[in-house]
């Protein structure tokens, strides 16, 4: 397989004022070239810090598990241990912006309230490229355009605050592209933009993608948005993954409670209730994480004295398709 | 920009005419006037006797017997038609010439003490941000603490003492004996280069401790926004990404308050000059108070306080060209 | 969390709640001022710096008491003397109560001037509670006992040395203590009436009203505030009294320290100035005066709290500043800044060091305030997060 990331064994521990915790355990997934994982869960559940571990971006308190493994094949070829690298050396720098880019939640946020759009670009561009200033200044207004904005040779002096929601990430988008990076990740990048240019920035994702022959993890926590850009999907609850596969697997056949009551919680046009929490209950926090199954304190189908004591394990259903669930555990003994 | 410029421009004209009001409230709040103090301070102990008439001679040749409003008006047109600031009897001679080239020292003490502030509590207060809980921070704490509680005109007698205790040195004053009196000249600029490092070191501490707490907070807050993660995910080396990005911004609050740190430069100066034996406004201001010579000390307040509207109106503008964000609140 | 806690109540009486829900159930059911306390309390720092401002207040309130000699009674025969620190031992031994040195005047060899010489042979028993000048405590009772003195009626203990006059530094000391913190508490407190005058009418009304008082404000926070407060004191006549000096100071401190306070109560009103409970007292017909005091400044009464406090250090500190160079009180006044006059030269420094003490005080009660100051807000207002 074309595996250009393949992370095994991911763990990430913090250190508080309350003691360690740790939100993600065990997580292992691996992205292929051109192609897109989907990465679902609530809020909390530890998407953004397992993918910010990718490029080596969580801040000092966090604390690597050993066995953790992230491998990536550079556009060179030459392959990097991820985990191995040292947090400013060249090497990561490379790594974040030129290899593996990011795209976050908040556009606005996102950029510097200080600097044009295009500063930031050029900026970016001179890092990873090897350019002049203007050769970048043509290349920044050139990544505006393809990103769909127009009279890019204004808008690149503009600041991010003289842009609408849709065009900053639009804008942030191009800025992140234009280091170059063969692996995007976007972090909910629609989640804060309206429903219509949702749907626009999506559709331009998938283009981008599609042409600059990227590999993609898409965040979000939205079912819904996963079935239109991902090819497989990953849904991880409290830090572990509970339940991976083909996307259309996933969707049509939910095998764990929880992604069903995701999909449950995907708002119809034909039902004008709008459920707010997918599944009863609140997400446990994480320093009390539930012993056995973490779902188990929500789940109305959990088995009394199995779920609650040990932590199933991951089940293969075939085709790639997987779930960490007990009430599959025979199923999976099957196909075995 | 320009309508910036002159909106602010009128603000300050106006906050100075009210200003003015209460300067001249001011010097009008001794009990009895010029012409009673003039004649006191000439005549009393030379055995002359001088009448009410001749105190009222006086009162009427400066205009003294008009109403308040007139007079108001009499001091402030002098001032801003003509640069007369009125007499100062303590001297007998102008206001202006009283005041003469002290402007210039009270300037240069401001700006020393200004450098100064800025130099040390940007990059501390930066550094500690930086390193949270690190020893520099810590001592960053315990110092803001002390340098809130512990008054300029105390540490100026402190350092005086262990001055002259370790050194045996004077070090106040702002020009060596040999060049008190002469001329200006290089030399003489650079004995006064020489002394101004005190007062600005005293009058900058309780300005450092309270930019060392902002400087701080801010930047501790701007370390953490997603825009400085984003550009770190972009690759920027660490150091460039740190200045470029959260250390640009924590010094916006510094900046917005340039004219608050005159203020309180200001306001200490006069003690802090007693002490130190500065010879510049700040003194001469405290002399005409406790002498009455109301019309120097109205001149003083004046221009103190015309410095500070002044940096204000400065810092506004810098922090418009600083932050994209105000101009573009100022304009819609 | 407070759902549960409300499960719980309903779900069982008291008896059966757990150790546990008790605390929990105390803790929700406590008033905001507890609640504040009992965060306080938790405050380490500030809890010593309030027991140390107590402590100084308490000196101050029972100078007469505390003091062994009034703030002007000299001891000629002591002039600029060193502090006499009791001892336990000196060369003929130990004793179990603390004594110090008699003093014997000898002439100076060279200069010919008499002076004082501890001698160390003679021994004079330091008590606590004893009899001494005859004083009125609070100014009105009449008293003779004092914290403590020494044995020997005729000698004189000056713990922290005398000035040039003879006076006793630690009694000065501690009269200037009163002085210093009730102008701080009287200048607050007048500020604070002004500030809730003001900064409740532009709040309240709003609008024009709201914008004269602003430009005013604006004015009075532009101008130095030093040499503002030192062009009132230079106003006051120099026939006046000491009591009316003392007071005029109170009013000149107060006069203009309000601008901080009173933004803060104006910008707290016109943010619920068209809340529900406060337009329905207004429709009710309710005077401005009441709906302002009766409902709308008890719900940020500790951040005006929290103000109040840090607003001390700016009193004491301008006062000791404007007496430090005698445009505030004046002799025979005593206050920090009075005392500290005298230390005004370094050559007093250098020979009469212990003159400078008065500025400890200075510095411990500012620190003291702003570091309570500190530990109120986040008591206050866990949320504000302490940066
Ligand atoms: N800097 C940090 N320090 C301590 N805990 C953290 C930190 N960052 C994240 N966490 C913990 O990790 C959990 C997962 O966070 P996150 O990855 O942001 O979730 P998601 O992106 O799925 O919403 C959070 O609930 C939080 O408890
Ligand atoms: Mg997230």
């Amino acid at each position: 397989m074309d595996d250009m990331l393949k992370v095994e064994n991911l763990s990430i521990a913090f250190r508080t004022d309350e003691g360690l915790i740790a939100p993600v355990q065990g997580v292992s997934f691996s992205v292929q070239k051109g192609k897109t994982l989907g990465l679902v869960g609530e809020s909390g559940s530890g998407k953004s810090i397992s993918t910010k571990a990718l490029m080596r971006l969580l801040p000092g308190t966090a604390i690597l598990g050993e066995d953790t493994k992230m491998t990536y094949r550079a556009k060179n070829g030459e392959i990097i241990d991820i985990e191995k690298l040292a947090p400013n050396s060249r090497k990561t720098r490379h790594l974040r912006g030129g290899e593996i880019g990011m795209i976050f939640q908040e556009p606005m946020a996102s950029f510097s309230p200080v600097y044009t759009v295009g500063n930031q670009m050029m900026e970016a561009i001179r890092l990873h490229r090897d350019m002049n200033k203007k050769e970048a200044r043509e290349f920044a207004i050139e990544m505006l355009d393809k990103v769909g904005i127009s009279n890019p040779a204004q808008r690149i002096d503009q600041y991010a605050h003289e842009m609408s929601g849709g065009m900053r990430q639009r804008a942030m988008i191009a800025l992140t592209l234009s280091a170059g990076p063969q692996l995007l990740i976007a972090d909910e990048p629609t989640t804060a933009l309206d429903v219509t240019i949702q749907a626009q920035v999506l559709e331009l994702m998938s283009d981008l993608q599609r042409d600059l022959g990227m590999g993609m993890i898409f965040i979000t926590h939205d079912l819904g948005v996963i079935a239109q850009i991902a090819d497989e999907v990953a849904v991880m609850y409290l830090g572990t993954i509970v339940e991976r596969g083909p996307t259309r697997d996933i969707i049509r056949d939910p095998k764990h409670p929880y992604t069903q009551g995701l999909l449950e919680a995907i708002p119809k046009l034909d039902s004008l209730t709008h459920r707010l929490s997918p599944v009863p209950g609140d997400i446990p926090s994480p320093h009390a994480r539930p012993t056995g199954c973490p779902f188990h304190t929500r789940c109305t189908r959990k088995i009394e004295g199995v779920c609650d004591v040990k932590a199933p394990t991951e089940v293969d259903l075939g085709e790639g398709h997987a779930v960490a669930c007990f009430l599959h555990a025979d199923e999976g003994r099957h196909v075995a | 920009m320009l309508r910036f410029t002159l909106e602010r421009l009128v603000g300050m004209v106006v906050t100075m005419a009210l200003v003015s009001v209460m300067v001249f409230l001011i010097m009008e709040l001794p009990p009895g006037d010029y012409a009673d103090r003039y004649a006191f301070r000439k005549y009393s102990g030379t055995g002359v006797n001088v009448t009410e008439a001749d105190i009222q001679a006086i009162r009427v040749d400066l205009g003294l017997d008009k109403p308040l409003v007139f007079r108001y008006f009499d001091w402030i047109g002098g001032i801003v038609l003509h640069g007369d600031f009125g007499q100062a009897f303590a001297f007998e001679t102008s206001v202006l010439k009283v005041i003469g080239d002290k402007i210039w020292l009270t300037l240069g003490i401001l700006f020393s003490t200004l450098i100064v502030t800025y130099m040390v509590s940007i990059p501390i207060g930066i550094y500690a941000a930086v390193r949270r809980a690190s020893v520099a921070d810590y001592g960053l704490t315990v110092f803001s603490y002390l340098g809130l509680a512990l008054p300029n005109f105390l540490l100026a007698l402190i350092l005086l003492y262990f001055a002259n205790k370790w050194f045996g040195a004077d070090i106040g004053g702002l020009f060596s004996a040999d060049y008190k009196d002469a001329p200006w000249s290089f030399a003489k600029a650079w004995d006064l280069f020489k002394h101004l490092w005190l007062p600005a070191f005293v009058l900058a501490w309780s300005a450092v401790a309270y930019q060392l707490q902002t400087v701080r907070a801010t930047m501790s807050d701007e370390i953490n926004k997603l825009a400085v993660t984003a550009a770190r995910a972009r690759g920027v080396p660490e150091t460039k990404l740190l200045i470029k990005y959260p250390a640009r911004l924590a010094i916006n609050p510094v900046v917005s308050t340039i004219g608050f740190d005159v203020n309180r430069i200001f306001s200490e100066l006069p003690i802090v000059a007693v002490v130190l034996g500065l010879t510049e406004l700040g003194e001469l201001l405290l002399r005409a108070y406790l002498d009455l010579d109301m019309y120097v000390a109205g001149a003083i307040l004046l221009l103190l306080t015309f410095m500070i509207v002044f940096m204000n109106f400065i810092s506004d503008l810098l922090l418009a060209w600083l932050d994209p964000r105000i101009k573009l609140g100022a304009s819609s | 969390m407070t759902s549960v806690v409300n499960d719980d109540l309903k779900n069982g009486s008291e008896s059966e709640l757990t150790e546990d829900q008790k605390r929990l159930l105390k803790y929700y059911s406590a008033s905001q001022w507890t609640l504040i306390w009992w965060r306080f309390r938790r405050h380490r720092t500030a809890m010593i710096a309030a027991s140390l401002l107590i402590v100084m207040a308490l000196f101050g309130i029972f100078a007469e008491f505390v003091a062994p000699y009034g703030p002007t009674s000299r001891n000629t025969k002591y002039l600029d003397g060193a502090p006499q620190i009791p001892q336990f031992c000196d060369q003929n031994g130990c004793s179990m109560r603390p004594f110090i040195h008699g003093v014997s005047t000898k002439r100076d060899p060279v200069t010919l001037r008499a002076i004082s010489v501890p001698d160390t042979n003679k021994r004079v028993y330091i008590e606590m509670c004893l009899e001494g000048e005859k004083t009125e405590l609070l100014g009105f009772i009449p008293i003779k006992t004092h914290l403590f003195g020494l044995q020997d009626p005729k000698a004189k203990l000056h713990i922290w040395g005398t000035d040039d006059l003879g006076r006793d530094m630690f009694s000065r000391t501690i009269y200037a203590t009163r002085t210093s913190l009730s102008i701080g508490v009287m200048g607050v407190f007048i500020s604070f009436v002004l500030a809730l005058i003001i900064g409740g009418t532009a709040g309240y009304f709003g609008g024009r009203t709201d914008m004269v008082i602003q430009r005013v404000t604006e004015v009075i926070r532009v101008v130095p505030i030093i040499p503002l407060y030192m062009g009132l004191a230079a106003a006051m006549p120099k026939e006046w009294s000491t009591t009316q000096i003392y007071f005029a100071m109170t009013l000149i401190l107060g006069l203009f320290g309000w601008p901080t306070l009173a933004r803060r109560i104006r910008s707290q009103l016109l943010s619920i100035r068209n809340e529900d409970y406060v337009v329905a007292a207004r429709l009710a017909g309710a005077k401005p005066s009441r709906i302002i005091g009766q409902h709308m400044l008890p719900s940020f009464t500790s951040f005006i709290i929290v103000d109040l406090v840090i607003s001390f250090p700016y009193m004491i500190l301008s006062e000791t500043a404007l007496s430090f160079v005698g445009l505030g009180l004046r002799p025979p006044t005593v206050s920090w800044g009075v005392l500290l006059q005298q230390a005004q030269s370094i050559r007093v420094i250098e020979q009469t060091p212990w003159l400078f003490i008065p500025a400890v005080f200075v510095v411990v009660a500012v620190l003291a305030f702003t570091v309570i100051g500190d530990g109120l807000r986040d008591a206050a207002d866990p949320y504000a997060e302490a940066k």
